[in-house]
């Protein structure tokens, strides 16, 4: 009994045992390769906090045993519509109103349709990626200069600092950690996501849980839209592109269980962002050339993967 | 079911999708077939939607999301066209050499899977990575052309396509019907845990699966390939986008599988997809309305499918005594 606590602590600590080796090889590689720890720091940091946010929304989509495809799509068109707001107003808060609303309206689109008409969530996520992959043409088309949306570097410069997008980070993630660890909003994702025929029984709504984790990931798609506008303020089509792929890349290398239930863990964003923008790092200061990189990270993916996931391994195949 | 039904059911939407698409075209005074090349257009467009589609949903029907088969034709195509360029091959032999690495890549891709028994969906993530890492690695970045070698690129002819249509649908009919293999693969779509009880081989099954897949889309990309004379890398997932035109076609498939054979289906989804896509090129449709129109036609029949007993009780109300 006591054997097999130990091996499930493991296994659950085993995504955060990878982040402190990488960090380790990252500051062994930094010493010897005379790089400058505390810039190469912020350029992590840089990186990594608006996949986090946008990576932590989601976890209440994913806990659901739910996946949103269109999570990039999204934020590139709520960027756009941010960065719209700005030109016209000239405020920073409308710009960041604009980014939130903007991002919880798809949300909110999405989940709505999939609940009211009984539509498979992944499906309408495709099916959202390509409007809103159309909206992208559409509103570059109609508001832009050329193939971009710019908002003046001045405007953002004063919040284009570690400070600011650590401060926008820790905030959100205290709202999620509390509702997720602390309301009964995140029990009864977890209980849904373990057992939704189980959980429909006893009462609880599916498709009000859903709509709700919707409105949360439609806030870190907001915020991360912001915090976009502020680091790259000139906006195209390619704006968060990776973004989505990158968001589930991270859950999963955090220890994130993708059929979601119980085993669900809110600081599996924070881990996995970390540890995949720490192994590009060490990646860049070995100088392997882009297609090396992704190799190399596809195969310590699939092996963080396979050791945190190891305990909950059965006789049949996983689907 | 009569025999009528069933065929008006198997050819109902392809039919609807040629009449309305063909009156849009002649409503703006453009003919939808004027010259060859829209036949090739056409034809090509069926002969590549209906691999993928397959591919797809052969794993997809057994609950297995794979986010690699868009990364298995860029590096089949990649392996095959390097070498049939380096050696001066016929576009015949650089075809089975695609559809070689194509059920290698697959083997390999299910190998991993049955290994660390993750689900398919984190694997296929691994798996999309890993294969878009060797292809840049091979090319160097820079991709693989050969828009000058006029022997590869003459494949694309209506005749060369229709060919692998229909070898691609006596295949996947004739593996997934009328084999054992076939009805291992049912039992264990059905009831996982009973079929694996039975005694059916499941990671035997699955391996298969993932073969048949990867060769469907070694085909595939030699499709492309050989339309443009150019393959381009992709990085970061940038292979993952085949994978979107074969969702309405699967679901169409799906229908029409009730009617007849699912395969058939997926082909007649093919078809009615290649009409829409002809009317774009013909009416030279900008591509974010292209975008918007696929999306609410997947999003509209998804409704349909969904809620087919709602939206038959509205138009046949039950009249109660």
């Amino acid at each position: 009994m006591k054997k097999q606590h130990i091996k499930d602590m493991i296994f659950r600590i085993a995504p955060i045992v990878g982040l402190l080796i990488l960090f380790a090889l990252f500051m062994v590689f930094a010493v010897i390769k005379d790089i400058n720890i505390p810039y190469s720091m912020k350029n992590i940091l840089n990186q990594s906090v608006i996949v986090i946010v946008v990576a932590t929304g989601a976890i209440f989509i994913y806990t659901l045993g739910s996946f949103d495809i269109s999570l990039g799509a999204n934020m590139c068109v709520s960027a756009l519509i941010g960065a719209m707001a700005y030109n016209r107003t000239g405020s920073v808060l409308v710009m960041l109103g604009a980014c939130v609303l903007c991002a919880v309206l798809i949300s909110l689109v999405c989940s709505v349709l999939a609940s009211v008409f009984h539509l498979p969530v992944f499906v309408t996520t495709i099916a959202m990626l390509s409007l809103l992959n159309a909206g992208v043409l559409m509103l570059i088309g109609a508001n832009g200069t050329g193939d971009i949306v710019q908002v003046p570097a001045d405007a953002v410069s004063a919040i284009n600092t570690v400070e600011f997008k650590l401060l926008v980070l820790c905030l959100y993630l205290a709202v999620c950690i509390f509702v997720f660890n602390f309301l009964k909003l995140g029990r009864e994702e977890k209980f849904v996501g373990g057992n939704p025929e189980c959980a429909r029984l006893t009462g609880l709504n599916n498709s009000r849980l859903a709509i709700l984790a919707f409105i949360m990931a439609g806030i870190g798609v907001g915020l991360g839209s912001f915090l976009t506008i502020t680091y790259a303020p000139t906006l195209s089509r390619n704006t968060a592109s990776s973004v989505g792929m990158d968001v589930i890349i991270s859950i999963v290398f955090g220890g994130m269980p993708v059929s979601g239930g119980a085993r669900s863990k809110i600081y599996s964003a924070v881990v996995g962002a970390l540890s995949m923008t720490l192994l590009s790092q060490i990646m860049l200061m070995l100088n392997l050339n882009s297609g090396i990189s992704q190799m190399v990270k596809a195969i310590i993916f699939i092996l963080v993967v396979y050791i945190s996931m190891s305990d909950n391994k059965k006789n049949n195949l996983p689907r | 079911m009569s025999k009528g039904k069933r065929l008006a059911g198997t050819l109902a939407i392809p039919v609807i999708a040629c009449i309305v698409t063909n009156v849009i075209c002649l409503a703006k005074g453009v003919p939808m077939f004027e010259t060859g090349l829209n036949w090739l257009t056409f034809v090509r467009a069926i002969a590549n939607v209906s691999l993928v589609t397959y591919a797809l949903s052969i794993n997809l029907n057994s609950g297995r999301f794979d986010f690699s088969v868009g990364s298995i034709a860029l590096l089949a195509s990649v392996l095959s066209a390097s070498i049939s360029v380096k050696y001066g091959l016929h576009p015949a032999v650089m075809l089975v050499l695609s559809l070689l690495f194509g059920l290698i890549l697959g083997f390999i891709s299910g190998l991993i899977y049955i290994t660390v028994k993750l689900p398919p969906m984190i694997v296929s993530l691994g798996v999309a990575l890993l294969y878009e890492g060797i292809a840049y690695t091979l090319t160097g970045g820079h991709g693989v052309s050969f828009v000058n070698n006029k022997e590869l690129l003459g494949f694309a002819s209506v005749p060369n396509y229709l060919l692998i249509i229909v070898i691609a649908l006596v295949c996947v009919v004739v593996i997934f019907d009328h084999t054992t293999f076939g009805y291992d693969y049912k039992a264990l779509i059905s009831g996982q845990r009973v079929a694996v009880n039975t005694g059916i081989n499941e990671k035997k099954n699955a391996l298969i699966c993932y073969t048949i897949a990867g060769g469907l889309m070694g085909v595939q990309g030699f499709i492309s390939a050989t339309t443009t004379g150019s393959i381009q890398m992709a990085l970061n997932f940038g292979s993952i986008a085949p994978m979107f035109m074969a969702f309405l076609p699967m679901f169409i498939g799906g229908y029409i599988g009730r009617y007849s054979n699912d395969k058939l289906g997926y082909l007649l989804g093919a078809v009615s997809m290649a009409f829409v896509s002809m009317l774009y090129v013909r009416l030279m449709v900008n591509s974010s309305v292209q975008q918007v129109v696929s999306a609410l036609l997947l999003v509209g029949f998804l409704i349909f499918l969904n809620n087919e007993g709602r939206i038959k009780g509205l138009l046949h109300p039950k009249h109660e005594n």
